[in-house]
């Protein structure tokens, strides 16, 4: 006999949209929350500063034990499976989706409108922003759409950035510092930002991680935890499309299976461990998996590529000054109407890389001693920016999530595998793209009297998300736009799965934002707080 | 000559030691702080003047000598094939290099091999033939400084070690800018302070 465990709301996952959601419904309601992870804790942080100094001695993983060997797949995933997910390591940037992100098709003819607008979705972005203490200054307006100032104020430019800003700005592009769940003030009660540059793992606890609001949920007895326990699949009540349990291994002790009871069921378990689950969860009512009726689940995996050029400049720059800040320019992803489309955004970094000591000289001789100093100190080799810009692709139905029968975990269940694929729309205007942002980066070197030294494009999908996109219609979409999926009334998916489209910013604060709106309406289903 | 060489590298081996004990070097601070006293297999007095030859000229002997001692801290920290950092995003797990310690000693044996032919020891020649020969033995290597411990020959490794230091970045530029250490936001925007005399 499983050993079972019952509570109200069970969420499975412990990224930063489960414990955001969590943290959102003990506000409104009194119900018992239990929440599942398969991973277990990582580096506590009074441990985060020993390990930084390993990571930036040997490039050792400052986060012990944060991923399960046998439980990953193929293609784009990522590999952290521990309590606080990949918030625990992110860089912290939190800039938010524009409204056209929401209006693709109707403003340029293009994919899908989502079943929200960015007005819908901009109070949970405050939320979201205010819950995480995110430092940040508005850009203007008509880039950068907001109801009011960040909690706190931006992070500084440093002298480098502050320099590259104005060629930024000469270049006819206004760019702002990029916004940042970082704390530059005491307020947030986290430390105020050190510039350690070594945010994905902040020895000073400036950068918000998740682990921090799961443990004052857990000390408060709002959230009872059950981590390195691996659901396995979701099983509906009888006679019911309802979900009645989850069934799940605690990975230390396999012997006894668990059974997890609750009134509803949210699966935060990102774009690769959410569709994941409800394939496995096949039954014979739902032979393709649940909440996959339309066979929509999997469908639609999103994301953004990125291009990104390397400008050297007649500038004085001093590398290692705060590497980890950066400019943002949002003003290609509001470009107005377009004869073809092509969105994106625009960020400046000052980069050491292409200018620090190396061994050989242009010429291809080995250099020792003071050779390479004077070679390092070469004005020719002074002040080099990298600019980047992440941009919109539309993903078809057959980018998509599959069990792959070929791999399995030592429980025997199939493991996921990802493929992404482009829109043919996207696809047709993948090299207008391209021309189009390294013409920017050649105009943005003209005006600076610099030469774009180098240009590149990552194909890799960032921030993924998708596999269990929203909508109004069941036949083209897996949930509504709080996450509820269609076919089963108490069981949603909240956060990355739900993205119609990636977008071009991080997804961290849309993922957030998403999942702190699904939480309204998952605690109108209990009795509120009293 | 060579035992006091050898008392003299230990002097200055030993006041390494006792300056990043006492904290009071920045680069005491920046560098890894490994309590073991294991020594290394590494021939103190070969890896000295390897580090005489390709570090820089303008450093002061001083300067020269807790560059090399923070060196050997770093080999003595470090773990054999472990598990490397994974980025936001990344779904490969790496792993490091093997111990190159092994292949380093041989490489500083076979130095002193080399010189020997010439009648003398690697130590005593002088920095051009140092450099010569040192140059036949990274021929192969790549424009720029890998990281230390993917290195392939030990002089590499020393130098990339040292010129990727906070240390060797002020230099270079002539200011405090004291990267990777936890400093000030408020003071970012500031030109950096030049090195003091």
């Amino acid at each position: 006999m499983p050993r079972r465990i019952d509570s109200d709301i069970c969420i499975i996952g412990s990224g930063i949209t489960a414990i955001l959601t969590a943290q959102r419904l003990t506000e409104l309601v009194d119900s018992h929350i239990v929440m599942i992870e398969a991973g277990g804790r990582t580096t506590p942080f009074r441990e985060r500063n020993q390990q930084r100094r390993r990571m930036l001695d040997y490039d050792e993983n400052p986060w012990r034990d944060d991923h399960i060997e046998d439980q990953t797949g193929e293609g784009l995933m990522y590999r952290s499976m521990v309590v606080g997910g990949c918030a625990m390591h992110w860089d912290g940037a939190t800039p938010r989706f524009s409204p056209e992100d929401f209006r693709q098709q109707s403003m340029y003819g293009v994919g899908t409108d989502w079943p929200i607008s960015y007005d819908d979705l901009e109070p949970y972005y405050a939320d979201f922003e205010r819950r995480v203490g995110v430092a940040g200054e508005p850009g203007p307006p008509e880039y950068d759409p907001r109801s009011g100032p960040y909690p706190m104020p931006p992070l500084p430019l440093s002298y480098n950035l502050e320099l590259l800003k104005k060629w930024g700005e000469n270049a006819g592009y206004p760019f702002w510092t990029q916004p940042w769940a970082k704390a530059t003030t005491e307020e947030h009660g986290r430390a105020v930002c050190r510039r350690c540059d070594t945010c994905h793992v902040c020895p000073t606890g400036a950068k918000y991680t998740p682990d921090v609001t799961l443990d004052a949920l857990i000390e408060a007895g709002r959230v009872t935890l059950y981590d390195e326990t691996l659901v396995r699949r979701l099983e509906l009540a009888d006679g019911s499309d309802r979900i009645a349990r989850a069934i799940a291994v605690d990975r230390n002790d396999p012997s006894e299976p668990l059974e997890f009871r609750a009134t509803t069921f949210i699966l935060a378990a990102g774009h690769a461990w959410s569709p994941h689950l409800l394939l496995l969860s096949a039954n014979s009512r739902y032979p393709a998996g649940l909440a996959n009726t339309t066979g929509m689940v999997g469908k639609y995996m999103t994301g953004h590529p990125y291009m990104a050029g390397v400008i050297d400049l007649p500038l004085k720059l001093y590398p290692g000054m705060f590497e980890t800040n950066s400019l943002l320019s949002r003003m290609h992803a509001r470009p107005g109407p377009l004869d073809r489309y092509v969105r994106h955004d625009l960020r400046i970094w000052d980069v050491a890389t292409s200018r620090g000591a190396r061994l050989r000289d242009d010429a291809g001789r080995i250099q020792f001693g003071d050779d390479v100093m004077k070679d390092w100190r070469s004005p020719a080799r002074q002040g080099t920016a990298r600019v980047r810009g992440y941009y919109d692709v539309v993903p078809d139905k057959e980018s998509r999530l599959t069990l792959d029968a070929t791999r399995s975990n030592r429980w025997g269940d199939p493991l996921p595998k990802v493929e992404f694929l482009d829109a043919p729309e996207s696809q047709a205007l993948r090299q207008h793209t391209h021309d189009t942002m390294s013409g920017i980066f050649e105009h943005m070197a003209r005006v600076g009297d610099g030469r774009v030294l180098s240009t590149n494009v990552s194909y890799t999908m960032e921030h993924p998300g998708g596999g269990c996109r929203m909508g109004d219609d069941p036949n083209t979409s897996v949930t509504d736009s709080f996450g509820r999926t269609h076919d089963h009334d108490n069981l949603f998916v909240i956060g990355a799965p739900t993205l119609v489209s990636g977008g071009c910013a991080n997804g961290t604060p849309t993922f957030s934002a998403l999942s702190l709106r699904s939480a309204e309406e998952i605690a109108a289903g209990f009795s509120t707080r009293g | 000559m060579r035992s006091n060489r050898r008392t003299f590298v230990r002097g200055l081996a030993a006041a390494f030691s006792a300056i990043a004990l006492a904290g009071r070097s920045r680069l005491a601070g920046l560098w890894p702080q490994i309590s073991s006293s294991a020594p290394n297999a590494l021939d103190g007095e070969i890896l000295r003047a390897v580090g005489g030859a390709v570090l820089p000229e303008e450093l002061s002997e001083a300067d020269r000598e807790r560059a090399i001692g923070a060196f050997e801290v770093w080999l003595r920290g470090f773990r054999p094939n472990a598990e490397q950092r994974h980025p936001y995003g990344g779904w490969i797990i790496p792993y490091g290099p093997g111990d190159p310690e092994p292949r380093w000693a041989g490489q500083l044996s076979a130095l002193q091999t080399d010189a020997s032919r010439s009648g003398g020891s690697f130590a005593d020649l002088s920095i051009g033939d140092r450099r010569a020969l040192l140059e036949a033995a990274i021929e192969d290597a790549g424009e720029r400084f890998p990281a230390p411990a993917d290195a392939d020959h030990i002089a590499v490794a020393l130098m990339a070690h040292y010129f990727a230091s906070p240390e060797a970045n002020d230099r270079a530029h002539g200011v405090v800018i004291d990267k990777m250490s936890c400093r000030s936001i408020f003071t970012a925007g500031d030109s950096p302070p030049p090195l003091p005399d």
